[in-house]
């Protein structure tokens, strides 16, 4: 269901998660931000984290003895119990996954949290005051239709070759009548639309699990799985071969500006996330073990 | 000749509790959406005071379409059952006041998006999830609703944003603190968080 412009393979991450998963931005943010910087100290408020020893997951439902199951409700109990079936059948259990190094995982979250509130935050918000969203827009386009390839490969090893088609079909419609991607003509012009598939999810598909959760900094949440995905993504994009170097300051550049030009449409999707959170690192666990299961599930 | 008639009137008197079911969860979100989308767009609502009035609004709105025990016994589970009734009462206005004042800001900024809503799926005999996409120019998110009919109202249970339920997200989240403490100490580390936003 793509209209607009369709969002790339890496970019499959829910926004939230994406903006911690910003490649090598660090460098070039920077640079961008001097003008704008206005070194705001955040306001990290880690009180609020419970001290979670067990890395482990907790399965258990089940807890202390029911109190008060003799003491009838006085005050009202308007809002009754909770049966089993209600909450399996409507609310099935979320998918779940092994955190077996979480101390590692936990300094990485804080560095990345670090990361987009000193770096890509005010280059984002500097860069969305100077650029119009129908630019800023553009750009979107740019890097979601240069990540063509991504999508074509992984439709077919998926088994969707018609997808594969029609991902094709956008790339040369939007390379050429949509101005070297710039536009998505094959989405407004003609509603082609097309799905978004990259080498992680494939590997689900596969039967591949998650293996444990692992947090990459700068990159942010992944899995063995999905890492392995990420260079299968990598090695798709066509700006990788920009040159032979890996560290190439033009293609350091590009990741840079296609991070800040995304988060510049987030901006504050973290910050929420984050308020609403009891534990920020849990809660980013869990939406990316939920959002990589829905994406293999599709 | 009677008797031909009476199969297609058994058959459409049959429908007749589906036709009255469909549409109607997926009316309800998209009518109370929409009207908060319009109140965002609303020029006459800028600056510092029209951001106020916008925000009552919206909680108005969030108000009338939010199902907040609903809301928080499925992301308690069974642990629910453990809570008092006034913990329960509690921990209900805690859970409520929190996603409200770390949502609020987040939504008032809203401005140039589209909603589409694409369809309705029934999850149970009293259950719906109505799907929505939200369109602009940075690209676009699935977002999900989870509607529970209650007194012939639909009411929001759960916001699945691009595959993440909000209810399962907090379930995890509560799952680690109440997997070896009381409800208690729930409670009390809600109250903490409420205290710091």
């Amino acid at each position: 269901m793509k209209v607009g412009s369709t969002r790339c393979a890496s970019d499959t991450r829910r926004p939230l998660v994406k903006l911690l998963s910003f490649f090598f931005v660090i460098l070039s943010a920077l640079a961008i931000t001097v003008s704008t910087a206005r070194s705001q100290a955040p306001t990290l408020d880690e009180a609020a984290r419970p001290q979670a020893k067990e890395s482990v997951i907790l399965l258990t439902e089940e807890s202390a003895p029911v109190p008060a199951a003799s003491t009838p409700a006085k005050p009202s109990d308007e809002y009754g119990d909770v049966t089993s079936e209600e909450v399996e059948t409507t609310s099935p259990k979320g998918p779940q996954i092994a955190d077996p190094i979480e101390p590692w995982n936990r300094a990485m979250y804080h560095f990345n949290d670090k990361l987009y509130f000193w770096a890509l935050k005010p280059a984002a918000r500097g860069y969305k005051a100077a650029l119009p969203e129908e630019i800023r827009g553009l750009f979107s386009n740019f890097y979601q239709n240069i990540k063509a390839p991504i999508r074509i490969v992984n439709n077919l090893l998926q088994g969707k070759p018609g997808y594969a088609g029609i991902e094709l079909a956008r790339l040369v419609i939007n390379s050429t009548i949509g101005v070297g991607g710039l536009r998505d003509c094959a989405g407004e012009c003609f509603g082609i639309k097309g799905r978004d598939a990259d080498f992680g999810q494939t590997l689900g598909k596969y039967g591949v699990g998650f293996g444990f959760y692992l947090v990459w900094p700068v990159l942010g949440p992944s899995s063995p799985r999905d890492t392995v995905g990420f260079a299968g993504d990598w090695l798709l994009t066509p700006t990788t071969y920009l040159s032979s170097d890996t560290f190439d300051p033009v293609k350091i550049g590009l990741y840079a500006h296609q991070a800040v030009n995304t988060t510049s449409f987030h901006l504050g999707d973290y910050e929420a996330l984050k308020a609403a959170a009891i534990d920020p690192y849990v809660a980013i666990r869990d939406a990316y073990v939920q959002h990589r299961t829905e994406a293999i599930k599709r | 000749m009677k008797k031909m008639l009476i199969g297609p009137a058994l058959f459409v008197w049959l429908l007749l509790p589906l036709l009255a079911f469909a549409g109607v969860p997926l009316d309800t979100v998209k009518a109370n959406v929409n009207g908060v989308l319009e109140l965002l767009r609303d020029p006459k609502l800028k600056g510092e005071a029209g951001k106020k009035v916008k925000e009552q609004r919206v909680e108005a709105a969030a108000q009338k379409l939010f199902d907040w025990v609903e809301m928080s016994k499925r992301t308690l589970g069974l642990n629910w059952n453990n809570f008092t009734p006034d913990q329960r009462k509690e921990f209900v206005q805690l859970f409520e006041s929190i996603l409200k004042d770390a949502y609020i800001e987040k939504i008032t900024a809203y401005e140039n998006e589209q909603v589409n809503f694409t369809k309705e799926v029934p999850l149970s005999e009293t259950t719906v999830e109505v799907e929505s996409v939200v369109i602009w120019k940075g690209g676009q998110v699935p977002i999900n609703y989870r509607v529970i009919k209650k007194d012939n109202d639909w009411k929001v249970y759960d916001v699945v944003i691009e595959g993440v339920s909000l209810v399962n997200n907090y379930r995890t989240q509560f799952r680690e603190i109440l997997g070896n403490n009381p409800p208690e100490k729930l409670l009390e580390t809600l109250r903490k968080k409420k205290g710091t936003t």
